[in-house]
């Protein structure tokens, strides 16, 4: 029998195909009259009612009105919301948002938007409103406008538009990702730039000018920082005690701006990072997840969102087909080879060997931290001590990302996972370094230690021009060229982990130093000005597409975790380093004991208020602080049990989503027959009196069955007997089965109403239709 | 950008504001580069439709193996030619201010080839045959596993094609569709 309908599907396979086309119009046309498609929920749904109108439609396009009437059918059933539908500004900009997101032409959006603003001023009743209505609709109205100005402005001076959409349109959009760092960090630099060009420098400059002083400088000044530079508004030490000279009559208490400032800085920029990289990671990580990780589509992903839209360059385009190619490749052969199965054994060894890799990076991280802090404190070196140290540093920072490239290359994990486990262990190195540098200079006795770090972050910030100015560009030029040559095999590739990388140490650095060397972050602004251009060259010049479709989305949210968590650690090292310990002979609060006394007398003057101080003392003594602890603790544990109760949930409603969709398909199969004329259940003929408990049973514990049915075998036009056995299940012992012997199947389970018996008969019927 | 002489009315870039993701200086730039597809022609009259292959002369698409689908898609008269209000359309579609949603609406109706609004075997073997370039080709029975493969993992109610809620929950867990779909103006 199988092999028959099988034979028969090949045959008749147009007629078929012919057929379930056919079907499937139909059962659109049915789908779409289904009360939860009739009734438009949200601008979703909405919309997607108007384009399943609009393949229904597509039949009468040649009529001359059928553009009118779409329209009409799309006003229809915005009408339907109230919301929509009022005469006020909200309701109006709703309107504007739902007919923007109308999957029509403009053409279309016009004639449904004229004739929706006829219909709401019809249906609107001249009422007066209130002088408190009238002024919210005006603020809104005001609100927008600005809104919409302020977009227009910000479009009128993207930075980088044309340069970054270019880079894009050669080598995809992932190395796209890095640039749009780049100028993401530019922005927020310059931004604090000018923050402490106004708050800190400028003030202290008009001070210096007041009691003018002259120094020379020599030559290596300018990369040690020292001799000369030294006391000069670079470095912490420098800056004035207390209130600034000026002419005006305006007093400008230096220690109060230079804190306050700093302060607020460091926590605006912390809030900023975190909000952007928490809405990253919301929409790239958990979003996406849905929940549960369980579905897993990604060959289905890799189809429809595998090619980059703004690749433009031919040779771009080839090379991007062709990594597509060869990720296909990858995935049948991947199958084909049917997952082999590791014995546990090797498993064991691969787990054994990912530990021993890790403990042995750790061990070299842990290493050259130790080196370093030797090489601090060898006294030896007097002259240009520090230069030598920088430089070893700057050394140690660009030559490890290679370093641990090679050894995560001895450990089983994924590619993407070999990915984050290097930029994890690289960016332990490079803060690490950081860390101990602070600590270093902290518990040295040098009579103003932060003058000192903020030396050792300007020699980084100016090495590390040396190295990502100069010397990794022109490595990537010679790559380029041995690549022309033909020297080299594959192309060079625009390494965006190492770059980015780079991007990561050097913002670091300047989270590090800005509190002790304001200019600092000129430095690094300037610097990642020029990087910009510098690499937007190298990339369109010496670089190629990837071999592999590299995912961006996720990446840049990696990126932008590390950068927030930097701020975070330095924020933590300075606070427990620098307000503790501050040196009490140079820079601005050495009138202080600690630098926190900025606060408690310079602002709350606590000696002179008692009450407060006493408050101020319980609060930070230890008992409340575990209290607060304790609180969040509880808080958090709240949140997750919550976050796994509406995990479960959703679990639940995708599973019900799609029992439902086969449900509908199963139901709409069943009205087809149904409309055919072939439905093979009849009312049962009553046959047990009213005391029978058969009947009963059958009408009171289980109304809702369709036991009131019986399979009707003379509805059936065809030979019965031609059915498989196994659909005609005709002695089934149940126990009142027996008692209608009449009945071939009694439709007293859903089972036995079942999809493939159906289908079976319209193989059958198709047979039927074969023969005749 | 977007500067000098515009051959647009206030009225009429409020419209498109209204209308389209785009801010008024993005609308003058789109124009900007419709223009360049055919100056004298555009020059002449704003709104002149411009043949498919002309539309196609702009740098995304000429690559994007889905083009001619695009262009179609985004077309009034449905034939592929585009006037600049349809270009307008595409652009602010594909911008980076499009709701995904939206993108998956549209991104639905390029895959659909034949338009029978569901994406079928055919439709799957053509994308696939498209994503891997005129030169490079797939083996007839690796296309035919590949598609199984798609059907098996987003199929949901096993009619043996994605219909678009299928499609949008594949975008839905995919994060990287608003980085791909998408063309910088």
């Amino acid at each position: 029998m199988e092999e028959e309908v099988e034979s028969i599907e090949m045959n008749t396979s147009s007629a078929r195909r012919a057929y379930t086309l056919r079907n499937n119009v139909a059962r659109q046309v049915a789908v779409n009259f289904m009360p939860s498609r009739q009734i438009a929920h949200n601008t979703l749904r909405l919309r997607r009612v108007n384009s399943e109108h609009n393949a229904l439609l597509d039949a009468l396009v040649d009529a001359p009105d059928a553009a009118d009437a779409q329209a009409d059918i799309i006003v229809r059933e915005m009408e339907q919301h109230q919301s929509l539908m009022e005469d006020n500004p909200v309701s109006e900009e709703l309107r504007r948002e739902a007919l923007r997101d109308l999957p029509q032409c403009l053409t279309m959006k016009r004639n449904v938007r004229a004739k929706l603003s006829a219909s709401v001023s019809l249906r609107s009743k001249r009422r007066p409103i209130s002088f408190l209505k009238r002024l919210k609709y005006r603020i809104s109205f005001a609100w927008k406008r600005t809104r919409d100005k302020f977009r227009d402005f910000i479009f009128s001076i993207e930075l980088w538009y044309e340069a970054i959409r270019n880079i894009e349109g050669h080598l995809g959009s992932a190395v796209g990702s890095y640039f749009h760092l780049l100028r993401w960090l530019f922005g927020l630099n310059l931004l604090l730039t000018t923050f402490l060009l106004c708050f800190v420098v400028v003030p202290q400059a008009l001070h210096d000018q007041a009691g003018n002083g002259t120094t020379e400088l020599g030559a290596l000044d300018f990369i040690s920082g020292r001799g000369g530079l030294e006391h000069t508004l670079l470095f912490y030490g420098h800056y004035h005690d207390a209130e600034i000279a000026s002419p005006g009559p305006l007093r400008y208490y230096m220690p109060f701006a230079y804190f306050y400032t700093m302060f607020c800085l460091y926590l605006m920029f912390f809030a900023v990072l975190c909000y952007r990289t928490a809405y990253s990671y919301r929409r790239n990580f958990i979003e996406p997840s849905g929940g549960t990780g369980a579905l897993s589509q990604l060959l289905a992903a890799k189809l429809f969102c595998g090619w980059d839209f703004g690749i433009a360059s031919p040779a771009g385009a080839a090379l991007a087909a062709h990594a597509l190619y060869l990720e296909f490749k990858e995935l049948l052969n991947e199958q084909n080879r049917k997952k082999m199965i590791t014995s546990a054994w090797v498993r064991v060894w691969q787990r054994l060997a990912n530990v021993l890799v890790t403990v042995l990076a750790l061990a070299i991280i842990a290493g050259i931290l130790y080196g370093l802090w030797l090489l601090l404190a060898v006294e030896e070196l007097t002259e240009n001590r520090e230069i030598y140290i920088s430089l070893a540093i700057t050394a140690v920072v660009s030559l490890c990302p290679v370093l641990l490239h090679f050894i995560v290359k001895l450990e089983y994990y994924e590619a993407r996972t070999a990915f984050y486990v290097t930029l994890a262990r690289t960016w332990l190195l490079d803060i690490g370094i950081l860390v101990i540098l602070l600590i270093y200079w902290s518990r040295s006795d040098d009579e103003c230690w932060e003058t000192r770090v903020g030396q050792e972050g300007y020699r980084l910030v100016i090495l590390d021009v040396l190295v990502s100015l100069l010397l990794i560009p022109t490595v990537e030029l010679v790559r380029g060229m041995l690549f022309k040559w033909k020297v080299l095999e594959a192309a060079p590739e625009f390494d965006i982990t190492y770059n980015s990388l780079t991007l990561i140490y050097n913002q670091s650095v300047l989270w590090l130093g800005m509190l002790f060397s304001p200019l600092l972050v000129v430095a690094v602004t300037a610097k990642f000005l020029l990087l910009f251009y510098v690499k937007r060259e190298s990339a369109l010049r010496m670089c190629h597409t990837g071999k592999k479709v590299w995912r961006a989305a996720q990446t840049q949210t990696v990126l932008y975790m590390l950068v927030t968590l930097s701020l975070f650690t330095m924020l933590f090292a300075i606070g427990s380093v620098f307000l503790r310990s501050s040196s009490v002979s140079c820079g601005p609060f050495r009138q202080y004991e600690h630098v926190f006394a900025i606060v408690s007398e310079g602002l709350l003057q606590l000696s002179r208020h008692h009450t407060l101080r006493a408050v101020l003392h319980f609060i930070v003594r230890p008992g409340p602080i575990a209290f607060v602890l304790l609180g969040l603790c509880v808080c958090v544990y709240i949140m997750r049990a919550r976050a796994a109760a509406q995990r479960s949930m959703a679990a639940i409603l995708r599973q019900m989503l799609r029992l439902q969709a086969k449900d509908k398909d199963f139901l709409l199969n069943a009205i087809e027959k149904v409309s055919n004329g072939e439905w093979l259940y009849s009312p049962k003929a009553e046959e047990y009196g009213e005391d029978s408990h058969t009947w009963k049973y059958l009408n009171e514990v289980r109304k809702p069955s369709n036991a009131g049915f019986h399979f009707d075998g003379s509805r059936l036009s065809h030979s019965f007997l031609e059915r498989p056995k196994s659909y005609v299940k005709e002695n089934r012992p149940t126990s009142y089965h027996t008692e209608r012997p009449k009945s071939l199947e009694d439709g007293d389970t859903d089972s036995s109403f079942s999809w493939q018996g159906s289908s079976s008969y319209l193989n059958q019927k198709g047979e039927a239709e074969e023969k005749r | 950008m977007g500067q000098g002489q515009s051959q647009f009315t206030e009225e009429e870039l409020q419209d498109y504001e209204d209308l389209t993701y785009f801010t008024k200086k993005e609308v003058l730039y789109a124009h900007q580069k419709f223009k360049a597809l055919a100056p004298e022609k555009v020059g002449h009259n704003k709104n002149a439709k411009l043949p498919m292959a002309k539309v196609l002369q702009y740098p995304e698409l000429r690559v994007n193996p889905f083009r001619d689908r695009i262009c179609k898609v985004f077309s009034s008269s449905n034939d592929g030619d585009c006037t600049f209000e349809d270009f307008l359309d595409m652009m602010s579609v594909l911008s980076e201010n499009a709701p995904k949603a939206v993108k998956a609406e549209h991104a639905f109706r390029i895959f659909d080839f034949d338009g029978d609004d569901m994406i079928g075997v055919s439709d799957l073997r053509e994308v696939i045959e498209r994503l891997c370039g005129p030169e490079l080709k797939l083996s007839d029975s690796e296309i035919q596993q590949l598609v199984q493969n798609v059907l098996e993992e987003a199929d949901l109610d096993d009619d043996g094609a994605l219909s678009f809620a299928e499609f949008e929950h594949i975008i839905d867990k995919s994060s990287d569709f608003c980085h791909s779909f998408r063309i910088r103006l």
